[in-house]
């Protein structure tokens, strides 16, 4: 009888074991900065077209996806990097790590070529604008009363009434946050950049490490203002009842969300097929219906309650210092802010 | 601990026991699969850096303050949770506070909740949405920073005290307070003289055990300590953020030294000293009656922490039915439809906790029947077993990463590199259970069957392995349920085919679903809870508590 026990438990630790290492040909694996709803639905979309499975795993943060590629480098173990501003993908290319494609799909799809890495590395398939989001609840009681004016500018963020109620996210590890710091440098010149920085740290309560979280906190009232994709605001706001308003700024930045190849991931061919999904329709009307992003294909309707992306006002944004000064700026910041 | 019994080695056994080739294959066996998965991790991560980078510590301003800021945490998170552990301990172990027996149970609740469910649950009832600080008390608070992690480790550890403190206080001979009592001492005498004095040995190990788990404790600082950096947290920050491997080595470094200091203290100065009064345990004498202002004193003490306890529960159940928390507390099940498509991280879980328990009660039991025997070397088995204790999740996670992510040894991507990092981590408390009940077994069994010509493997099989079962399976037990609710080392491990419930909860946090989040974690309780009542049934007694890291 113990024998039999002893055994039998050896023999479930075998088959445990067993069957979930064998790779499958008509798998691709998805590393996906977009939040766990679009990431499955977009995927499920694929796997029902194509009839290639998706495993996913969906990591609300740019930066820390891109940490993992270059930490597994040695051996790649996923096809896609999906989501996230093409600012975390270009340095990947840089280094190496991603596959040159140029897909078809998007030039049929007559996407616009500025979305789109000439040499094939990335292809931006969703955009979005920073902006200002207030808690309008927390707004009503607390700002009304002293008659404080609604930001309207990034310099508003400063006034000293919303010390310790000024919530962002990390310019560490989330593409938003970098954006923002690279915006102001472009708006104010580094060391006056810097300067504001140091005084937005002074009124800030969080910086949040992935750029949801920053919504979270606003929505459930743990900050007044802060900052965030305007996307992410008005999806809080329509999903349910939170009490948020979003304002973009002039000055503001943008992100083109892209999609790339690891190179040397297990399964190319499928990758390919995954860049050329992405520039089909269902998966641009997914993405800005569900996460209220803005397409890159002109014929998909803008999402709800959005300004039209032409219309909004940018920062003149610098790519390629923004990409080479990245590590740099990064660690200024830990240096500086050290939070 | 088990050699300290043997003060001599005698040789002729040596060469007995080693020219015993089912003995000598299996030490061998031991000795290399603790090598691999203990000693050679830890080995990677210190290595990784080089020497000049150890020493630019001092320099990085960032780094110098989440040091500072882990130590300050360490010294007031651990008062706080001792000095509760204590006071619960106390009033439980005496017979005469109503409700010892609820506040026993209610006390090792937050044992089975994953490391971040009570700072989780302390956002929604204290944050500024707080159930308790906005909606009753019209509060504004702000929860997040250093005094909402102190408030939520203590709540979090003070369990871990107490378990270690009522095992001393309830073998302190009661008679000894009789005669102090005969004697004319008057209540806080004894209290102070006897109890605390002969409890002052549990109540060091236990501030130490504590320690140790301030320092490491991840999911808890990640979800609510805001921009307040901290060793562990800034190595998940340094590694996931920054791919910065090599920074991510330095900062678990820098957390490995005071662990271990703490831990070498714990194992070799307090657990070394014997305070036991001469007769020990055992005793029939009834405890005396407690003065009533420290009968209900603590009762009191008592009612109110358990409420903290009670609250880190009703928040994530609550949170997991109310359609959106602070704002709409209308009854809804949307959350738990959300979390339904996370079933099978759930599954994972179970899975991958399944394979750590087996492999550490495995391990556990095999390696405490050969550091019981008399063979050479035994005292470097018996260090490699115990030393996973003094190691913080953070840095076994990033270990594995460095030592098993290319070949010989190429182990990310599968589940096993959760599994074994999981098993080995919990490896101490598999092992001590079973050294402990090997101590009880009486040798003149084994010599008999040597005598009658049974190998060593015989011996094992035939009289160890059936005694062993019960020690097994709690080092089984154990092992599972900190494995389902780990984050520190799943966190860095963690692959799209074996994504595991606390990962999904952490992510889904992180993305603003909270009601979902609390909904998974519901799901998770109930299966730790199913999982450890079927244990129980097994086994047929209560889990023993084992001090872990």
């Amino acid at each position: 009888m113990k024998r039999l026990i002893a055994m039998g438990l050896l023999l479930a630790l075998v088959l445990v074991g067993v069957g979930t290492t064998q790779a499958q040909p008509t798998r691709i694996i998805v590393y996906s900065a977009l939040p766990d709803l679009e990431t499955t639905m977009v995927n499920r979309e694929f796997t029902r077209r194509t009839g290639i499975s998706v495993e996913a795993l969906s990591v609300a943060a740019a930066g820390t996806i891109a940490a993992r590629i270059r930490a597994e480098k040695d051996k790649p173990r996923a096809d896609i990097f999906t989501g996230g501003s093409r600012d975390f993908h270009i340095p990947l290319a840089r280094e190496g790590l991603l596959l040159a494609y140029k897909s078809p799909a998007f030039a049929e799809a007559k996407v616009s070529p500025v979305y789109i890495d000439p040499n094939g590395f990335w292809h931006g398939w969703y955009l979005g604008a920073l902006a200002i989001i207030i808690n309008t609840d927390r707004w009503d009681r607390e700002m009304v009363p002293r008659r404080v004016p609604k930001p309207a500018t990034w310099d508003d963020f400063l006034r000293p009434e919303f010390r310790g109620h000024f919530i962002m996210p990390s310019p560490i590890t989330t593409g938003g946050g970098y954006i923002f710091v690279a915006a102001q440098i472009f708006r104010l010149g580094e060391d006056r950049a810097w300067a504001y920085l140091r005084a937005l740290n002074a009124n800030a309560s969080q910086f949040t490490p992935t750029a949801p979280g920053t919504i979270t906190l606003l929505a459930r009232g743990e900050g007044i203002v802060g900052m965030q994709w305007a996307h992410e605001g008005i999806g809080a706001r329509l999903a349910g009842m939170q009490p948020l308003e979003t304002i973009v700024p002039p000055d503001t930045g943008f992100e083109v969300g892209a999609v790339s190849i690891i190179k040397g991931g297990p399964n190319p061919e499928g990758a390919k097929a995954y860049v050329d999904f992405l520039a089909s329709r269902t998966p641009q009307d997914i993405n800005a219906k569900f996460g209220y992003r803005y397409p890159v294909r002109a014929d998909v309707p803008v999402p709800m309650g959005a300004t039209r992306f032409e219309d909004l006002k940018f920062v003149k944004y610098d790519l390629a210092w923004s990409i080479e000064n990245m590590t740099r700026v990064r660690e200024r910041w830990t240096r500086e802010i050290g939070r | 601990m088990v050699a300290e019994s043997v003060a001599v080695i005698r040789w002729g056994e040596v060469r007995r026991q080693a020219g015993d080739p089912g003995v000598a294959l299996a030490f061998i066996g031991a000795a290399l699969m603790l090598g691999l998965f203990v000693l050679y991790p830890a080995f990677r991560v210190l290595v990784y850096p080089a020497l000049q980078d150890y020493l630019d510590i001092p320099k990085s301003v960032r780094w110098m303050q989440a040091a500072r800021n882990s130590m300050v945490m360490m010294v007031i998170s651990t008062l706080t949770a001792t000095l509760s552990g204590l006071i619960f301990a106390f009033a439980v172990t005496r017979p005469d506070v109503p409700g010892r027996r609820f506040f026993r149970n209610i006390a090792v609740l937050p044992i089975f909740a994953p490391p971040f469910m009570v700072a989780f649950a302390y956002i929604l009832m204290f944050g500024r949405q707080g159930l308790i600080t906005k909606t009753v008390l019209g509060l504004d608070a702000n929860i997040f920073g250093w005094h909402g992690l102190w408030l939520v480790q203590t709540v979090a550890f003070f369990p871990l005290a107490m378990l270690i403190i009522i095992g001393v206080l309830e073998g302190i001979n009661p008679s000894m307070e009789h005669a102090a009592r005969n004697l004319g001492a008057d209540e806080w005498a004894v209290v102070r003289t006897i109890s605390l004095a002969l409890a002052r040995p549990g109540i060091a190990g236990a501030a130490l055990v504590v320690a140790i788990s301030v320092l490491a404790d991840f999911g808890n600082a990640v979800v609510i300590a805001g921009g307040f950096p901290l060793l562990a947290t800034e190595a998940w920050f340094r590694m996931e953020g920054l791919a910065d491997l090599k920074g991510a080595a330095l900062v678990v470094a820098m957390l490995i030294v005071p662990t271990t200091c703490l831990f070498l203290l714990e194992r070799y100065w307090v657990s070394r000293r014997v305070y036991t009064t001469v007769t020990g345990r055992g005793s029939r004498v009834e405890r005396p009656p407690t003065h009533p202002v420290l009968k209900w004193g603590t009762f009191l003490f008592c009612v109110l922490m358990s409420l903290m306890v009670g609250l880190v529960y009703f928040g994530v159940v609550a949170g997991s039915l109310t359609a959106v928390w602070g704002r709409d507390w209308t009854l809804s099940l949307t959350h738990w439809r959300l979390a339904m498509d996370r079933i099978p991280t759930l599954w994972a879980s179970v899975k991958i906790g399944a394979m750590a328990g087996i492999i550490t009660g495995v391990v556990g039991v095999a390696v405490a029947f050969l550091t019981s025997r008399r063979l050479p070397l035994r005292h470097v088995l018996d260090f490699l077993a115990v030393l996973p204790g003094a190691l913080p999740g953070v840095f076994i996670g990033v270990g594995f990463v460095l030592a098993f992510n290319r070949p010989p040894v190429e182990l990310v991507g599968t589940p096993w590199i959760l599994a074994l990092a999981l098993a080995f981590w919990h490896l101490p408390m598999g092992y001590q259970a079973a050294v402990a009940t090997l101590k009880q077994v009486e040798r003149s069994i084994e010599e008999a069957a040597t005598n009658l010509g049974a190998s060593g493997m015989r011996v094992l099989w035939d009289i160890y392995v059936p005694l062993l079962r019960p020690a097994f399976l709690g080092a089984f037990t154990v092992s599972f349920i900190r494995s389902v609710t780990n984050v520190s080392i799943v966190v860095f491990l963690v692959t799209p085919g074996n994504i595991v419930a606390t990962f999904a909860i952490l992510n889904m946090i992180g993305n603003g679903i909270w009601g979902g989040a609390a909904a998974l974690t519901t799901m998770l309780l109930l299966i730790t809870f199913a999982s450890v009542g079927m244990a129980q049934a097994v086994v047929g007694r209560t889990m023993r508590s084992t001090p872990m890291g």
